[in-house]
């Protein structure tokens, strides 16, 4: 036992909306008040994070594990993190590592992964719907670390932890405590198409009362998303970013996409790079966001990735206490 | 051999023959209410008696992907499902791209109980789209169509020359009309359930291209061209434009493209994985309204097995396919006829007159004399899907637990009884 057990848990807030939910696959059924309830336990769970003792025996005796069909270090050690700052075991499986390799499905790697007696998955995996299809041939708790283009429920939780905070810093709280972004625009700029941080932050954005702008170049950015409630698509990066409350870069991946795809990366750079001209554009408190790993001088220029208004770093941050309050709902909060 | 169904509603092309006793004997209809002994007895009463249906497009996967399909489980299943004969496709392994592939296919399929086997051969060696197979050499050994399906012909040039060698010997040329670099990776219908799921998508406009471009190398060369699987409205308005423009063209759809849309794929299923993929709504509306209006010539199965572990992949990696030769009658008649939108004697006819003509077969008949392939529906019964039931190897269906009525109880191929349900 470590010293952690001589600290007094904080009492998360009742999680009682989260109870509903045996899964975070994405944000489908998820009311607002569930979302902030989440950020709520967060904000307790940051609380943790500062202490000498950085570790409390909420999940003490529970096992999470990380099935990562696709390489995500920092994601993955996010995760990690989070479990074990609640005292829970932790199991990592990767791709890289295993049978995967020689041809094996996921759900034959998952009828292994099942002997282990794990209680949550956390999941990632280059086709969209995995971790969907998991939660259907388990009866464990899945957490999506991101499934394709589809979705990065976590990613999006964390954008949303420290935009609410830092807007609160900047005095700007919200007004409502359950629509926190309402007369908030976040502004979404690169590679929409194939993005699952994209998808995602214009999902939990809008639930939580904001707009979202997507922008980039037509050819990345499919028409359909204007049709969800809330979203509005642009080419126009002037446009997308006049009266933004955050600024927040995609990565472009011009290997993955071709030249088939994608015009040449000068162009992109061009007409797409978030640049200090484009903060000026925004809201006089606007902040710059970027989900990472950054390309820098690429989809944002350096001195605004590294400048005062950029949440950059306290995104990585908010990772894990925002990962912790998801692991504690689903595990514990409804039990 | 003699065989009589007794006491069913006779109907077939020709118009309702009323109830009767049909007596088969020796592969063909003997005649009606003629009495005496018989070798089998089939009650019939309260069915339907009909021609045994004709499917232009199922895979076998025989040779070479027997885990998925082979003749024994493929033809049991099609008879089954009410049909008398079908036309295999050539994307095996091997390729049906050799006579001596074909010869062995047609003397297997012989000795096997279930529906008659007409295989079809492939266009190109090995479906790669570079070199032409041997028409009149595959025609000889009994091939009916040729067609490079599961793989869209990409080099127009090879694809017209095909239908110069076709037309010239009386085959059938099938085609499977996407481009191929329009639809690219997609996996699904592309639009915004595509989006939303973050699925790569296939656009219409990939088969629309594709179902023009093989109409007109079709005028160009007199060939009769078959476009096989229409899946959207533009696809299918495109064909109905070059049908009255005189392209010698005719269009199938598939029983899944006209019940199911890409709604079906929100929870990221593979089973609803198929290719061309499903689409909207609207497409659905507009393949129903054409198997009325006469831009459909015949319903085919593209019945496509693959086994449960494939089919349990993640959505990008699992095989494309529905496996639906059990359903495909029930499915259609509950939905569409027991649904108000298709009169039976249409769907018949689109199951039997329809292939039927788009081969230059003899239209099936009750008559004395015709093929003894009959096949007797059960239109009263409602039964629910259970795949666990089916003949086929492959169990999972998109239609389990689905209650449907129409349900095939006894099919006849040339004289012999090969399917029978007791209920």
């Amino acid at each position: 036992m470590t010293g952690a057990a001589a600290h007094v848990p904080p009492a998360p807030p009742p999680a009682a909306a989260a109870r509903r939910h045996r899964h975070l696959l994405d944000f489908e059924g998820w009311t607002a008040e569930e979302v902030v309830s989440l950020l709520e336990t967060a904000d307790v769970m940051a609380q943790v994070l500062t202490r000498p003792v950085k570790r409390v025996p909420a999940l003490q005796g529970y096992t999470v594990a990380t099935l990562f069909f696709e390489e995500s270090t920092r994601t993955r050690l996010s995760f990690e993190r989070a479990a074990r700052a609640q005292s829970a075991d932790v199991i990592s499986f990767a791709a890289g590592s295993s049978s995967l390799k020689k041809g094996e499905s996921v759900r034959d790697t998952l009828r292994t992964i099942e002997q282990l007696q794990a209680d949550l998955y956390v999941v990632r995996h280059p086709s969209a719907g995995v971790p969907h299809q998991i939660a259907r041939w388990t009866d464990r708790a899945v957490v999506n670390a991101g499934d394709g283009r589809h979705a990065h429920p976590t990613q999006a939780l964390l954008d949303a932890y420290t935009l609410r905070a830092a807007l609160t810093e900047a005095g700007l709280p919200p007004q409502d405590r359950a629509r926190p972004f309402a007369g908030r625009r976040l502004t979404i700029v690169g590679d929409i198409e194939h993005s699952r941080v994209a998808r995602s932050n214009a999902e939990l954005f809008t639930l939580l009362g904001g707009e979202v702008v997507l922008c980039g170049p037509a050819a990345l950015l499919p028409r359909e998303l204007g049709r969800l409630p809330g979203v509005h698509l642009t080419t126009d990066l002037d446009e997308a970013a006049s009266g933004a409350d955050a600024l927040m870069a995609l990565r472009i991946q011009r290997e993955r996409l071709g030249p088939r795809r994608l015009t040449s990366l000068a162009e992109y750079v061009a007409r797409y790079q978030l640049r200090e001209r484009h903060l000026a554009l925004a809201k006089p408190h606007a902040f710059v966001m970027h989900p990472g790993p950054l390309n820098r001088d690429v989809e944002v220029a350096t001195e605004l990735a590294d400048g005062p208004r950029s949440l950059v770093e306290r995104q990585v941050a908010s990772g894990v206490p925002v990962r912790m309050a998801v692991l504690y709902a689903l595990l514990v909060g409804r039990s | 051999m003699r065989l009589a169904l007794r006491g069913g509603r006779l109907l077939d092309g020709a118009g309702d023959r009323g109830t009767h006793d049909l007596y088969v004997k020796d592969g063909v209809i003997e005649g009606l209410d003629l009495g005496g002994p018989v070798d089998v007895d089939v009650d019939a009463e309260g069915k339907l008696v009909t021609p045994a249906f004709l499917d232009l497009h199922v895979h076998l996967r025989d040779p070479g992907q027997e885990v998925k399909e082979d003749l024994a489980s493929g033809l049991a299943a099609a008879a089954a499902g009410g049909y008398g004969t079908v036309v295999s496709m050539a994307n095996t392994d091997p390729v049906v791209d050799d006579p001596g592939i074909v010869a062995d296919l047609v003397a297997r399929a012989a000795r096997v109980e279930g529906a008659r086997l007409r295989p079809a051969a492939a266009i190109s060696r090995g479906l790669r789209g570079e070199e032409l197979t041997d028409f009149a050499a595959l025609k000889a050994a009994g091939a009916v169509m040729v067609t490079d399906d599961g793989v869209p012909v990409a080099d127009s040039r090879l694809f017209r020359s095909a239908c110069e060698y076709a037309a010239e010997l009386g085959l059938v040329v099938q085609t499977h009309s996407e481009d191929p670099t329009l639809r690219d990776g997609g996996v699904m219908h592309e639009g915004a359930v595509s989006q939303r799921l973050g699925l790569p998508g296939n656009p219409d406009a990939a088969e629309a291209v594709m179902v023009f471009r093989d109409g007109e190398v079709a005028r160009l060369t007199g060939a009769r061209v078959h476009i096989a699987h229409v899946s959207s409205r533009r696809g299918l308005e495109v064909a109905r434009w070059l049908k009255a423009s005189g392209a010698p063209i005719t269009v199938e759809v598939t029983p899944h493209h006209l019940t199911l849309t890409d709604e079906s794929l929100c929870g990221f299923d593979p089973v609803y994985k198929v290719a061309p993929p499903l689409r909207t709504t609207d497409d659905v509306a507009a393949l129903r309204a054409g198997l009325t209006d006469g831009s459909v010539d015949a319903i085919g199965t593209d019945h496509a097995p693959h086994t449960l572990a494939e089919k349990q992949q993640d959505m990008l990696t699992a095989p494309f396919g529905i496996a639906n030769l059990e359903v495909a009658f029930p499915l259609l008649y509950t939905r569409l006829v027991l649904g108000g939108a298709l009169p039976l004697e249409r769907l018949l006819w689109l199951l039997q007159d329809g292939p039927a003509r788009v081969m230059g077969w003899p239209a099936p008949r009750l008559e004395p004399g015709a093929p003894a392939d009959v096949t007797v529906l059960d239109l009263g019964s409602e039964r629910a899907v259970d795949g666990a039931r089916f003949r086929t190897k492959a169990k999972h269906t998109p239609w389990q637990g689905e209650a449907l009525r129409g349900w095939p109880v006894a099919t006849v191929v040339a004289g012999r009884l090969v399917h029978r349900d007791e209920g």
